[in-house]
């Protein structure tokens, strides 16, 4: 009868608004075990968003820090994938410093493709080798080839696989696309260490999980911020609301006096 | 203007090489003339000796005196195959003859000997005995410069048999060494090798069809035979190869050549024909299969023994044999500059401390890379960036900077740390990667030594958006004249 369906429909929509209003991350207490904080399942397909090729660092950090959380005995390898035309812009990974996300250099090998075809061909053959753990690709610029489609495919291909893909990508607009988990990071200021309080501590970045949700982990956001978080040894640490400001002591900048020597500099400085 | 080649009709009416074109027109007054294009024979003629590889794998060209005319083939363990020495001579001087060309031949111990023998002696094989074979000649069968022959034939030392035996000091006052070298290399006393055109490969399997075939396709499904037929050879032998080589002979007598390369030892027979798959890929507009290809062999090159690959109940399997073929086919896919790994250098400049190689020819490095106690940054941009820095003089960390035309103010930062000159590397400019990147304004880094210059101070610097920079400023203040601020790194 014509007013069940309208009931039934009702229903439906308070569901649904009822699941959308949910915020991805959700309230809690505690980190889980046996995972870490935001620690994702394997075989995914995510996206890292950071506004603008400036903040290259803090998101390279985050996809290398996830990455080096899915390497395991059976899958030693983890693939870093650029255009030979982005490495002046963005930079390459460097092998001194890849200690503090828990990749031994030797483990990490690059691969620099001429164009964006091939990227995707690299990302495809590397999913399906089985001694890979992740794939790290790291594009400046957007692209026409990677739309909904190159990301189903990849998607399928990394669920069938059991190895992740984490596509780092620069922008403010979000396009769709088929990846289980979206991420936008930005840098914080840090925390500086106990010794030096001018010195930069550890990486401090704001996440958001934009798209997808961590089912059984509970992220505090209870003023519905976004979560900032420290990278350390260990993982992920959650940083509290109080400790935001790393440092708030020393927001202005450094002062000091300017030498003449550079006076003739400061119009091109400031 | 003078000829350079004539044929045995012209040479028949007394025309020789080297006559001036003057003199010849006025000898045979109906001549046909044609000027040489020396580019275009040189090339045609090696592309044509490539076609000899069919013979014996090890094929050359002579340029000792001009860029084409002389092909050298060693023959060391093939003649068999052809029922002897002289039926192989004979076979391939013919084979060249129903082609329309002319062509004399010399089989000897020594390149030397067998071109003497070649071009002024008769065609002839010669096992031992090559000293006296040689004396009769004339002194220019030792290729020779044309100064050089004069100068004996002003001496009265016209037949090489002349020159056994005489002063060595003394022509090689006279001469110059290439003189000596070249009668050593003749006799056999010194050794005179040939570069092949060609890989050198031990182990080939052929196919010939009867009707030539053009499509890559076809050539790629028998490429998987031929891959068969290798890879169970291969096994029987206990051997596996790094090197596969694939030859196509065409029809008109070129040789294309495809080679990929295996990270380790393989005989697996999918993933040969698969990196050539992906090898084919590549070629885009280099593949011309001509009137038709009549001929492909596969053949490997650096064989190594190979034992039987067991994975055992109680063994790890930890995915190295899997990831190598993974790099070897990207290697093939996308050039041997693509795949990298970083490799630890023992050096402080931290732009040399890692190097990137390829994947594919890196050894398998022992030992840890070594612990740096200082923080290094997540990213290296390949070419340091000048930056416009403020910063309290002499060695205070910098509170501004500008950079890519976007200022950034600076809350927090560390350093100096300071990394001084490696002196005994100066002057060697510094690369990070293999394709070098278009050259920053502001200076090079392949300067000389001057430590004042070139020490550098680097700073970890944090602005009020939390980006964490690695900056440095080269020379010291003071020391040197104008201290630079460049932008290595950025941190996470």
């Amino acid at each position: 009868m014509p007013g069940d369906k309208h009931a039934k429909l009702d229903t439906l929509r308070q569901q649904i608004t009822a699941i959308a209003a949910q915020p991805a991350l959700r309230d809690t207490a505690h980190t889980v075990v046996g995972g870490g904080l935001l620690a994702t399942p394997r075989g995914v397909l995510h996206e890292v968003y950071a506004d603008t090729p400036r903040d290259g660092g803090a998101a390279l950090g985050f996809a290398l820090a996830q990455a080096g959380l899915l390497i395991e005995s059976g899958r030693p390898a983890v693939l870093y994938v650029q255009m030979s035309a982005d490495a002046q812009e963005l930079g390459l990974p460097y092998g001194l410093g890849l200690g503090l996300f828990g990749l031994d250099p030797r483990q990490l090998v690059l691969i620099r493709t001429a164009g964006i075809a091939e990227l995707l061909w690299a990302i495809e053959e590397a999913i399906a080798c089985r001694a890979v753990a992740a794939i790290v690709a790291d594009i400046a610029h957007p692209h026409k080839a990677l739309d909904f489609t190159a990301s189903r495919r990849l998607s399928l291909r990394a669920a069938a696989a059991g190895a992740s893909v984490l596509m780092v990508r620069y922008a403010r607009d979000r396009e769709t696309s088929a990846a289980r988990y979206r991420w936008r990071i930005s840098p914080v200021q840090s925390r500086p260490p106990p010794f030096d309080d001018r010195a930069p501590g550890l990486p401090r970045w704001q996440v958001t999980l934009e798209k997808g949700s961590l089912d059984g982990q509970h992220i505090v956001s209870p003023e519905g911020e976004a979560l900032v978080v420290d990278w350390t040894r260990h993982g992920f640490a959650r940083v509290a609301a109080d400790d935001r400001t790393g440092g708030a002591r020393r927001t202005a900048p450094l002062s000091g006096a300017i030498s003449a020597a550079l006076g003739d500099g400061l119009s091109q400085a400031s | 203007m003078r000829l350079v080649a004539v044929d045995e009709r012209a040479a028949a009416e007394g025309l020789i090489v080297g006559m001036p074109l003057a003199d010849a027109k006025g000898l045979v007054p109906h001549l046909t003339v044609r000027e040489i294009d020396r580019a275009y024979t040189a090339r045609v003629f090696s592309d044509f000796a490539d076609w000899h590889s069919n013979a014996s794998p090890l094929v050359s060209v002579l340029t000792d005196l001009g860029e084409w005319g002389d092909l050298v083939l060693d023959i060391t363990g093939v003649s068999h195959l052809f029922g002897g020495e002289a039926a192989m001579l004979s076979r391939l001087m013919a084979r060249l003859e129903t082609l329309g060309l002319a062509v004399t031949g010399a089989i000897a111990p020594t390149i030397g000997g067998a071109w003497a023998l070649a071009h002024y002696g008769g065609a002839q094989v010669v096992e031992d005995g090559l000293n006296a074979l040689l004396a009769p000649l004339p002194v220019a069968a030792l290729r020779l410069t044309a100064a050089q022959c004069e100068g004996l034939h002003q001496l009265g030392l016209k037949r090489i048999g002349q020159l056994y035996g005489r002063d060595r000091r003394g022509l090689q006052a006279r001469f110059g060494e290439s003189l000596l070298a070249k009668l050593d290399q003749a006799l056999g006393y010194a050794e005179e090798r040939l570069v092949p055109r060609l890989p050198v490969t031990e182990l080939y399997m052929e196919r010939r069809f009867a009707e030539p075939i053009g499509l890559i396709d076809d050539v790629l499904m028998t490429v998987r035979d031929l891959a068969l037929q290798l890879a169970d050879r291969l096994g029987r032998d206990g051997q596996g190869a790094q090197a596969f080589h694939l030859f196509l002979y065409r029809v008109d007598h070129k040789v294309m050549t495809l080679s990929v390369n295996a990270a380790r030892a393989t005989r697996d027979a999918a993933h040969i024909a698969r990196l050539f798959v992906h090898r084919a890929e590549r070629l885009e507009g280099e593949y011309d299969a001509g009137f038709g290809i009549d001929t492909i062999r596969l053949a490997a090159g650096s064989l190594a023994a190979l034992g039987e690959t067991q994975i055992g109940a109680f063994e790890t399997d930890d995915g190295a044999a899997s990831l190598d073929q993974l790099y070897d086919r990207m290697t093939s896919r996308l050039g041997p500059l693509a795949v990298l790994r970083t490799e630890m250098v023992d050096s402080h400049i931290p732009e040399r401390a890692v190097r990137l190689t390829p994947v594919i020819a890196s050894t398998v490095q022992a030992d840890a890379p070594p612990v740096i106690a200082a923080p290094r940054p997540l990213r290296l941009l390949p070419q340091p960036e000048p930056i416009n820095v403020l910063a309290e003089v002499p060695d205070a960390p910098p509170v501004q900077m500008v950079w890519r035309r976007v200022t950034y103010r600076f809350v927090k930062a560390s350093g100096p740390e300071r990394i001084g000159v490696e002196w005994w590397q100066a002057g060697q400019p510094l690369a990070l990667t293999g394709p070098a990147p278009p050259a920053v304004p502001g200076g090079s880094f392949a300067e000389p030594y001057s430590e004042g210059e070139q020490t550098r101070d680097y700073y970890i610097a944090e602005d009020d958006g939390g980006r964490r920079f690695w900056i440095f400023r080269q020379g010291l203040f003071g020391l040197a004249a104008a201290p630079r601020w460049y932008l290595q790194g950025v941190f996470a």
